[in-house]
This record gives C-alpha cells, structure tokens and sequence, in this order.
C-alpha cells in the first residue's frame, strides 16, 4: 500500500497545483486579517457566514481538493498507467486507499493551516475557535477527497463536474433551499465546526452535528466503496 | 498464497520436459470470446488454447490483437465467452497475477521515476520478497544496469521497452503477455529482445506477443494464432501458416521492353498460372510459386533478349495475405 501511497504523492505533488493551492488558501487569511483591521468588524456570525461557510467551506476547500483529487486516478487513466496498478494481486481496495490518503495528506495541510489562520486572526487567538474551524477543514478535505477522487475515476471530465457542482450544489442550492443542506459537504463541515466549539458558534443549524458526523462517515465511506467497485468493474486503458 | 507459488513452480518444471503430460491441461483458454463496441465487433467467437512456450498473436494492425489480449489479461471484460489462466476466470481475479506479468502496447512508464525506481515499485506492488535483489536481477537481465538510475524521461523508447520488461519480470511470472514488445526497438535491442524471450521461453514459461510483422513472429513462436478482423485465421505451427501462404497466388507486375513477347513466353513457365497484358504496357503473371518464378523470370528474359525495366509484387502486404487466408 505504501507504494501506491508514496507514488501517488509523487505524481500529485506537481509545481503548478501546489501554486494553485498556495494561492487558493492564502485568500481567506488575506480577507480575514483585512477584516479585523477594519473600523466596522464584522460579527461572529456574519465572519462564520461569509469566510468560513461561504468562502472556507464552500469554495477554497472543495477547489483545493478538486485540483488534487481529480487527478488521483484521472493522470493514471490519461497516461494509461492504472494498470501498472490493477496488473498486481494487490486488493483493489489496497490500491483505492493510498490515492485517497495521499489525496487527503495534499491537501488537508493547506485548508487546515488556512482554515486555522482565518479563525486565529478573526478570533484575536482563540485557541478553541481555531481548532474547530481546523479540524472542521479537514474532515471537509476528506469528504471532499472522497468525492472527487471517485469522480476522477468514473469520468474523464472530472475537473468541469467538479466546478459545476462546487458552483450549483455546494454555493448556489444548498445556501438557499435549506433541505439541501442536508446533502452538503460544506454543510456538514460546518455543523463539525459548532459541534466543536458550540461557545463561539450557533447550535441551531442544520444538520445537527451527530446527523453532521454520521453523514461525514457515510460520504467518505460510501465515495470509497464506490472507487473500489468501480476498479472492480471497470475496463483499465 | 505459497500453495500457489509451488504449483506454479511445479507446472513451469513440466512444461519444461521434466514430468511427461498425456494431456496437459492449457494455460491459458479462450472460449468462444466476443468483444463488440457499439455495433463494432473487435473480437468475434474466438476460441484457442495456449500451452507453454512462445505463442505469436499475429495480425494487421486494428484486427483485435490488442482487445484479445486486454481480454486475455483481464484488462478489458468480454462481452461474451470467457477467458481462464490455470483454470480460473482471469477477469477481476488479482492473485492470478502473482503468476502473469503484462507489457502493454503503450509506453505505461512514469517519467518522474528513474528506471530503478520504476522496477522497485513493481516488485513492491507485487510483494517480492527481497525487492533490491529482485530488481536488480531483472535489471541485469534486460542490460540496463547502466543506465537504471536515470530519469525514464531520458530514455529512449527501446530502453523505456526493455525497463518496462524487467518490470514485467521481477516478479518471476509464469506467464509472460506482451503486447507488440518489439515496437520502437533499434535492431541490436531487438536481437537482445529476442534472445531474452528465447531464453525466458526456454525456462518453461508460457509467453504470448502480439506482432503485426510476419518475420518477426516467425523467429521467436512455436505456435501462431493469426487474427484477421476480429476472427482467428488460423492457427498452428508457423510451418503450416507459412505453407498457406506460399500456395496463396502472387500478382507479379513485370515491366520490360516487349510485354507481348515476353507474356507469350512466360505462360509456358511451370511457376506462372496465368498472364494478363495491363493497358498501360506492364504484364501481370499471376504465380503460386513465386520463389520460382524468382529464378524462372530473368532467365527466361535473358533467353528472349526481352530487358526487364522492373518486377514488383502487387499484393505482397500483410493485409492481402491475411485477407487471402481469412476467404480460404
């Protein structure tokens, strides 16, 4: 496993994605260091809504995580190299595993560290605050993960899916149809993050965080599943 | 696992000639396998066995040697029939590969790895024992030692062929499938392909490749299986293939300073069925023995007086044999 494991850190560790990366989580730290120096600092709950819902959880994680998991399986299925993989008597869940832990070790240092920057400048070093908007982000990295590594795998058009859902899904209808959120990434994320420190954050979200962890838990499993099923069934180029 | 391993190393002992076989069970069948795309049929109702030794899928290109061998390797699914190694499905069945080592037709090579590299994983990948052994052995054994601490990026495409062959083989497979192995390869890297099969082969292995050249196959397969359009052709040793082949009828256009001269002089040759003059002043013999004919023809127009301008097979590409043996 640790073959596949390290060579999938190889193949994603490409110069341009950790550029696109760097950038992408740098704007929430930028945004919330120039919104506490403003005279007319934002509320906990406008900061939660705007910066961490809307902009953490809904855009810069899901496009981070996009760019690194979409490749996972969809460099090896362009450059036909998948089946160096499936040509061995490794178990194909040994083979689905690596590509999505190597998808998460990417990606989830640059959301979490963002994530936990944002909170610690917006929330003048809560240490509790900051830890819950962190591990929220990677538990929204591995649902995330989970998601597009098996759309990498089903679909040679996996970059464009993942931008229209990111888009539609997780910005547009579940911010504004309430019974969406129930079936949302960033959602879930953020009823993690008030699970976490329900001091700071408000309770009354949907969903409520035990419906927020069972469902993290289905997503990652149930997109893992799939993967191995797919490497089962599929024809390999 | 290991249960496996010593009926493997039992099995490749007999095929070598160590314990005699009455009738020994194939190592690879192909039962009435189809593949179709759509409406395209690619493979249709082919049926062989494969024992040990070297077996040649010959064909022109697009005939399905590729498909048949993605569908050999579990690769690719049939859309009907089913193919066995040893006995089980090979489809979605990855133990079996601890006994197969697959080269495909493309170039699968990492170009961030070096060539060890790129060995060592494969040996990883398929849990060898004692991997720095292994792929030095298998490095060795496609002599590139030299140059396996370099980028694959570097390596030119014969050299990407032989480190993906020692990837193939660190595992020390049974079965060996490679799929046009030979393309890209220099003469003097083929020659060494070759040698290298040979010697495999010699070991007790059962090895398939694919080849779309004819002289090719002919050097290294005890057993053809010739695919035309999706269909087996034929099948046997390359004597009996090479046999129909030669009584198949040559168009030969001759091109000299008297056709009509030479026409009525050449049909009395025992090498020439037929003669017919083209309107554009060529003559076109038509012969089931053309290696005769070779000798027959510039002594028969040295008798005549008759200079001859140009003599060149009209129908000597793959396509046309393979398409005579297909009607046949």
């Amino acid at each position: 496993m640790s073959a596949v494991f390290s060579l999938t850190l190889r193949q994603l560790s490409g110069r341009w994605r950790l550029g696109i990366m760097t950038v992408l989580a740098a704007m929430p730290v930028i945004i919330a260091t120039l919104m506490v120096s403003d005279s007319s600092a934002p509320s906990v709950r406008e900061f939660e809504t705007a910066v961490l819902g809307a902009m953490l959880a809904g855009s810069i994680a899901p496009l981070v995580v996009l760019a690194i998991a979409a490749a996972a399986f969809g460099n090896e299925l362009e450059d036909r190299t998948l089946a160096n993989l499936t040509l061995t008597p490794i178990p194909r869940w040994r083979i689905a595993l690596p590509k999505l832990l190597a998808t998460i070790t990417i990606a989830a240092p640059f959301v979490a560290l963002s994530a936990g920057l944002t909170a610690h400048i917006a929330f003048l070093g809560d240490a509790t605050a900051t830890i819950a908007v962190a591990v929220s982000a990677i538990a929204g990295v591995a649902m995330y993960a989970a998601l597009f590594v098996w759309l990498g795998l089903v679909s040679t058009q996996a970059i464009g899916i993942g931008l229209l859902y990111i888009v539609l899904w997780e910005g547009f209808i579940s911010g504004f149809v309430s019974g969406a959120r129930l079936l949302s990434i960033r959602y879930y994320a953020i009823a993690l993050m008030h699970a976490l420190d329900p001091r700071r954050f408000a309770s009354s979200v949907q969903p409520g965080s035990v419906a927020a962890v069972a469902m993290s838990v289905v997503v990652i499993g149930g997109f893992f599943l799939l993967c191995v099923r797919r490497l089962h069934r599929m024809d390999v180029p | 696992m290991s249960a496996v391993t010593s009926s493997m190393a039992g099995e490749r002992a007999s095929a070598a000639g160590a314990a005699p076989h009455r009738d020994p069970a194939p190592v690879i069948r192909v039962s009435n396998v189809s593949r179709w795309f759509g409406s395209v049929v690619a493979v249709s109702d082919v049926s062989f066995d494969v024992m040990p030794g070297i077996t040649g899928l010959l064909g022109p290109n697009g005939a399905g040697k590729t498909t048949l061998l993605r569908m050999m390797t579990g690769l690719a699914s049939t859309s009907s029939g089913s193919v066995t190694v040893f006995g089980q499905p090979v489809r979605d069945n990855p133990p079996l590969y601890r006994r197969m080592g697959v080269m495909s037709e493309h170039e699968t090579v990492y170009g961030f790895m070096t060539g060890r590299e790129f060995v060592t994983m494969m040996a990883r990948l398929r849990s060898v024992p004692d991997v720095e052994a292994a792929t030095d052995r298998a490095i060795a054994r496609v002599e590139l030692a030299d140059a396996q601490h370099r980028s694959m990026s570097t390596y030119s495409r014969g050299m990407r062929q032989r480190m993906r062959l020692a990837a193939t083989l660190v595992h020390d497979p049974d079965i060996l499938i490679l799929d046009e192995p030979l393309n890209g390869a220099d003469p003097r890297q083929r020659l060494h392909f070759k040698q290298l099969l040979l010697s495999l082969a010699a070991e007790g292995r059962t090895i398939v490749i694919s080849s779309h050249i004819l002289e090719e196959v002919e050097q290294l397969a005890n057993t053809v299986l010739l695919i035309v359009n999706g269909k087996l052709a034929a099948s046997g040793g390359f004597r009996a293939i090479r046999a129909a082949l030669n009584q198949r009828p040559y168009h030969v256009r001759v091109l000299c300073d008297d056709p009509r001269r030479l026409a009525a002089a050449v049909v009395t040759l025992g090498s020439v069925d037929a003669v017919h003059l083209d309107p554009d002043g060529a003559i076109v013999v038509l012969s089931r023995n053309v290696l005769d004919l070779q000798v027959e023809l510039p002594r028969l127009a040295q008798r005549e007086a008759i200079s001859l301008r140009r003599v060149e097979p009209l129908d000597d590409s793959l396509e046309s044999v393979f398409g005579y043996l297909v009607e046949a």
